[in-house]
């Protein structure tokens, strides 16, 4: 046989077989450092707690949590609706299988501000655009969400309307942290993130 | 696993003695595939020689495949190799540039090296060329550093841009090079120059 079509042959032969791998697929950060960073630094990227309250009250289905946090820790003290995807790991998986596109906001937390600024910095350079975090994480969180009670005394209407969703939202994270084990486990298995299943359709 | 870079911290000096070592044996190569021949390279442009697609195109493949297959193995970590950062109409302008060169001067600036080590002339005249070609970029970069900064992508991989597994992009460039190859094989019989092949 001649020898170029042996080497075709070896060619298109060694070609299929990596067609057929499963091959680690690696992303690329796209966009410019310079536009990430700027970006990073817009204050309007950060969610407050009191903010991220009021969309979990509302149930604002527009929204999706990324905790960054190890999986016992998520367990512990998991907010509602949020999705686990330990920071380590956020390069290694497929993002379209836990971060929505499109005009849904992303929003990144963990136990401080470090680790969701990285992560949401990521997400952005991987064509996430509406990438946020919320500011000064699980602990901040906690402290104004979680533990907030009434002290007595007139409150204006903002100030009621702010307690509602803190209290609203906070019962329903306060629920789902009392939960035993074995029924969170069924709650987050029935909250887990199906991006094709938000795709819609007509089903 | 590489890569070796990885595996082993160096001086600075000693990656750039590497990176010389690395260039001299591409050099050598080029050199005994032919390539130091002004007529034999631009012969590409006027299909009586095909030789550098074929060459180029497949050492592109053979890389391509055995770098996946490293990393498959384990051998090789591909996140850790570099990408290039890709400025959408710089490189389509610079392309342009480089090709006009190329098929004007007969040299591409790694084979116009490799003259350049064999005592050929008009490589040393194309070498002055392409310096005097930097001098200005250098020079007048504050003037085009919007554009040549410009439409900036990040180091995108082509695989990603289609929405291929890297093993899938591999496989069907495998086949554009086979059919390439063949397209190139015709090239030359239509194109055929006796006169200049039995020289070169």
């Amino acid at each position: 046989m001649n020898p170029r079509i042996r080497l075709s042959i070896i060619l298109i032969s060694a070609g299929f077989v990596l067609a057929v791998l499963p091959l680690k697929y690696t992303r690329s950060l796209g966009g410019s450092p310079a536009k990430l960073l700027s970006a990073s630094l817009n204050d309007s990227l950060a969610i407050s707690a009191d903010q991220l309250a009021r969309f979990i009250s509302l149930e604002d289905k527009d929204i999706h949590l990324v905790d960054l946090r190890d999986k016992a820790d998520f367990m512990i003290t998991g907010i509602p609706g949020a999705v686990n995807v330990p920071y380590h790991e956020i390069l290694e998986k497929d993002p379209s299988s836990f971060l929505l596109a499109g005009n849904a906001r992303n929003i990144f937390y963990s136990s401080d501000d470090l680790q969701p600024g990285y992560a949401m910095i990521i997400a952005m350079g991987l064509g996430y655009r509406n990438s946020y975090f919320l500011r000064g994480g699980i602990n901040e969180w906690t402290r104004v969400v979680s533990d907030t009670i009434y002290r007595g005394g007139t409150i204006t209407a903002r100030e009621n309307a702010l307690f509602e969703s803190r209290i609203k939202a906070g019962r329903l994270y306060n629920k789902l942290c009392n939960l035993p084990d074995s029924l969170k486990i069924k709650y987050l298995n029935a909250m887990k993130f199906n991006p094709k299943k938000l795709d819609g359709g007509c089903e | 696993m590489g890569p070796v870079s990885s595996l082993i911290s160096l001086p600075g000096w000693a990656n750039m003695l590497i990176a010389v070592a690395i260039g001299i044996g591409f050099g050598f190569s080029l050199e005994q595939a032919g390539f130091s021949s002004s007529r034999k390279l631009v012969g590409m442009f006027y299909g009586y020689d095909t030789t550098v697609l074929k060459v180029f195109f497949t050492a592109a493949i053979v890389a391509l495949a055995g770098s996946q297959f490293m990393g498959y193995l384990g051998l090789l970590d591909l996140t850790k190799v570099f990408v290039n950062e890709y400025y959408v109409l710089p490189a389509i302008t610079g392309g342009v540039i480089m090709g006009l060169g190329f098929v004007v001067g007969g040299f591409c600036p790694g084979t116009g090296l490799a003259a350049i080590s064999i005592g050929k002339i008009d490589a040393m005249v194309f070498f002055f060329g392409g310096l005097t070609g930097a001098f200005i970029f250098a020079e007048t970069y504050p003037l085009i550093k919007g554009f040549s900064d410009g439409t900036y992508k990040g180091p995108v991989r082509i695989n990603e841009t289609l929405g291929l597994s890297p093993g899938v992009f591999t496989f069907l460039l495998i086949i554009a090079a086979v059919f390439m190859f063949w397209l190139a094989e015709k090239a030359e019989k239509r194109f055929s120059r006796p006169d200049i092949s039995a020289d070169i």
